[in-house]
């Protein structure tokens, strides 16, 4: 499981001596408190080593939403609404410069290596991937699977090698501020008198269901009507593509995907 | 106008028009009025609808066959002063005649016209954004009514005594200073002649308490520490300095018996909350139920539920206080459902343990022993690398409360579902910081589920259940129609069949339910309000 990982190699990060921060120099023992409130508060989603997962990676010297130090810390604090990044409210005092600090020390590891190459990627992508059929990338495409346009900024080469030959592992999730982590992509299989049902969750409560098929039709039931209401884990409606790309393919469209910044 | 018999509410002639038959109400609760409010199912006195805290109506006019024609008789849209943008709002209205009072995060109070949901008056003390709120939201539970008053406690740890008429303030005091972490959120008590309040703040480390004030003059009257000072009874379950900042705070709204006269109050963690190594022994008298005189203050008896607790399972939940034959014998109980995922009867005449059953899947414990005490599976307390156990910090339920429904002997929860990783990491104390000792990582969303469970109350034996989403944060109300209203993070209002746990009828209220729902009647009719996000629904048929 996620937190079982070792955590051996970390200690490099804190020899190569102080970062600046705004406030002022960092010193190993504030970058100490940070790794520790990190692996509580952050790795779930970013992973222990800060690579990734659910959330983006943070081994990137610029961050997205994060401009400057002050901008990193007020968004560790509150959180960046309408996403999936909830606030660390419970950080007072140097709690949270110490986490950004951590998290500005990621920065300065190396940037993720193209496995491939990204422009006979796009090749793959538009060629026998047909990726377009199912997902929109900067306003191109079908909107069934998730929309591509900047995954790079949200995800690293090992989750999208995952995404793309193994997709029913990990699906890309909504963090509802009161529901928790919900899969976005869950496949839901509902028999009604009306017929036979197949598709992507969108939205569920106690007593309806509402499901959008591959056809991008949109349905909405009541639980209590249907003869069946099947969720379906660890099942995507996307194939896998080891089947269809070559081991150089694969690497070359996860290039391509990890360009899209 | 029609009131009940048991009404206490007086009639006064001329001070705000009701309707065209001129019939007008000053608010006026007098203790008498306290006493029935169980029985009284025109008002709704008491933040658990009575002193015995079973947050049940007696109203039938709404039952098990009419329910699916409730429609919307009004709604009022909150006006939040909070910080961030919508605040949570957890209040559960009191009724009294034909005034609502509420409250809005984080501690203001409105009164509103129960016919039309016109406002009133409305109070807002000023709480500004530095307030602390440390280990909770900025949010208020609602309001005690006495006599002429209506008593508000605020985040910043104040407590108001308003005119019941116009909002206007008649006194109020500090109970603690809030630059330490100190906060009240709940809903006061009102006995005769005083105001009990209890604090929040285990996460910054304060000592808890519960205070009573004199309700005329706001004069405190006693405050009793919830961990002991060295020499005092319980302090051997403590070393060194532990105690000063020990937690064991008092924050959800305790019960009352009146014959026996004992005030039964909750209280929640040792601090800190999951580093267990700071603070060895038992920590007596965090996670427990104390019984108190409420003259004195004095504890008669106490039962502690989780001693030594590591997962910030705190006993604040509701005290119902349940009357019944148990193993053979006519006892007064005091039936718990503990966020430690045991649903526990004690004897609350002497504090005796009578019962402790699993209620709710859970990894920590191999059950309760003879004498009360869970049997602790080791290698389940938090660790620096994360330990998964179950139930979450947020527990097997939590606040919001549970119903008993006396007529049919059932006891209603709501119930969690969900594990978490928990953490260990050290700490030190800082005055008004949070002194956590780690944290956790829950398994939410999909991995994650609750329910409205009805319980046998004098076996604890589930009945049945009805399937939510996700772990809610909302309490249920049974009434006499048969009927258990309940609510979901996912917005929905719903009422089952208390027989079977049949849905009988559901509400979309747009947003996520975050409180209690209460009923009461007007002009004979009967009402059941909730509160989806920012806005109050009242409920009727007619």
């Amino acid at each position: 499981m996620l937190l079982k990982k070792t955590l051996s190699g970390f200690s490099v990060l804190f020899v190569s001596g102080f970062l600046s921060l705004s406030a002022g120099l960092v010193s190993a023992q504030n970058l100490e408190n940070g790794q520790q409130l990190f692996q509580t508060l952050c790795a779930r989603c970013h992973g222990m080593l800060g690579e990734g997962s659910e959330g983006p990676s943070l081994t990137r010297p610029n961050l997205v939403h994060a401009p400057d130090d002050a901008a990193l810390v007020s968004l560790i604090v509150g959180g960046i609404p309408g996403t999936g990044m909830p606030g660390s409210r419970q950080l007072r005092g140097q709690d949270g410069p110490d986490v950004a600090a951590y998290v500005r020390s990621l920065g300065e590891l190396p940037p993720e290596e193209m496995p491939g190459d990204a422009v006979a990627g796009a090749q793959v992508y538009r060629g026998i991937g047909n990726c377009s059929s199912c997902h929109i990338l900067n306003g191109v495409g079908n909107g069934i699977g998730p929309e591509l346009s900047k995954v790079g900024q949200r995800r690293n080469a090992a989750y999208l090698r995952l995404s793309v030959i193994s997709p029913e592992v990990d699906q890309p999730r909504l963090v509802d501020r009161f529901r928790g982590s919900l899969k976005a992509f869950l496949t839901v299989r509902i028999v009604s008198e009306y017929g036979s049902y197949e598709g992507m969750r969108i939205n569920e409560d106690a007593f309806t269901v509402q499901m959008r098929d591959m056809e991008g039709e949109i349905y909405s039931f009541e639980k209590s009507a249907l003869i069946s209401y099947e969720k379906v884990q660890g099942h995507s409606l996307m194939p896998g593509y080891n089947s269809v790309l070559d081991e150089k393919q694969v690497d070359d469209v996860v290039s391509y995907l990890m360009s899209q910044k | 106008m029609k009131l009940t018999a048991l009404s206490k509410t007086k009639l006064f002639p001329t001070f705000f028009l009701l309707c065209l038959g001129c019939s007008s109400v000053l608010a006026d609760t007098p203790f008498e009025a306290l006493l029935a409010d169980e029985t009284n199912g025109a008002d709704w006195l008491s933040y658990s609808g009575g002193y015995k805290s079973q947050r049940f109506s007696p109203l039938s006019q709404i039952n098990t066959v009419n329910v699916d024609q409730l429609k919307v008789m009004w709604a009022y849209q909150m006006q939040p002063t909070g910080i961030n943008g919508a605040a949570l709002q957890e209040t559960t209205p009191l009724v009294a005649g034909n005034v609502m009072y509420i409250t809005e995060s984080p501690s203001s109070v409105t009164a509103l016209d129960t016919r039309t949901g016109r406002v009133l008056w409305h109070f807002v003390p000023d709480i500004t954004n530095d307030v602390l709120n440390i280990g909770f939201p900025r949010i208020n539970r609602g309001v005690a009514l006495l006599d002429d008053k209506v008593y508000v406690a605020t985040l910043d740890a104040r407590l108001f005594a308003l005119d019941a008429a116009t909002g206007a303030v008649r006194w109020e005091t500090t109970v603690a200073d809030n630059s330490l972490g100190f906060s009240l959120t709940l809903a006061p008590l009102a006995l005769e002649g005083k105001i009990v309040v209890g604090v929040s703040g285990a996460e910054a480390g304060v000592r808890g308490y519960i205070d009573a004030y004199d309700s005329e003059t706001g004069e405190r009257l006693w405050r009793t520490f919830t961990v002991p000072a060295p020499g005092e009874p319980g302090s051997e379950t403590w070393q060194g300095d532990d105690w000063q900042t020990g937690g064991g705070s008092t924050w959800l709204t305790g019960s009352y018996d009146p014959e026996l006269d004992l005030l039964y109050w909750t209280t929640g963690n040792p601090a800190p909350d999951w580093n267990g190594d700071l603070r060895p022994g038992d920590n007596l008298f965090t996670c427990a139920v104390l019984a108190l005189d409420p003259d004195t203050g004095e504890m008669e008896w106490f039962f502690q539920y989780t001693p030594h607790d590591t997962h910030d399972w705190d006993a604040n939940q509701i005290p119902v206080l349940v009357d019944g034959e148990f193993e053979g014998k006519e006892r007064k109980l005091l039936a718990l459902a503990n966020r430690n995922a045991f649903y526990y009867l004690l004897d609350r005449e002497t504090g005796e343990y009578l019962l402790g059953e699993e209620y709710s899947f859970q990894t920590w414990s191999e059950g309760i022993d003879d004498n009360g005490r869970p049997i602790v599976i080791p290698n389940t307390e938090p660790m620096r690398e994360g330990n998964l156990v179950w139930p979450s910090l947020q527990g097997a339920t939590n606040w919001f409360s549970p119903s008993y429904n006396p007529q049919t002997q059932q006891f209603f929860v709501p119930n969690r579902r969900m594990g978490a990783i928990y953490f260990k990491s050290d700490v030190e104390y800082e005055p008004g910081m949070p002194f956590l000792g780690g944290g956790e990582q829950p398994l939410d969303g999909d991995d994650a589920s609750g329910a409205i469970l009805a319980l046998d109350v004098m076996t604890g034996e589930q009945q049945w259940e009805f399937e939510l989403q996700t772990p809610p944060w909302s309490g249920v109300m049974a009434t006499a129609g048969g009927l258990v209203f309940g609510s979901s993070n996912e917005g929905n209002f719903f009422a089952l069949d208390a027989e079977d746990g049949d849905p009988l009828w559901f509400f979309n209220s747009g947003a996520h339910i975050r409180t209690n729902p209460m009923g009461f009647s007007v002009d004979g009719n009967q009402r059941v309000a909730i509160i989806g996000g920012q806005t109050l629904f009242v409920f009727g048929l007619e």
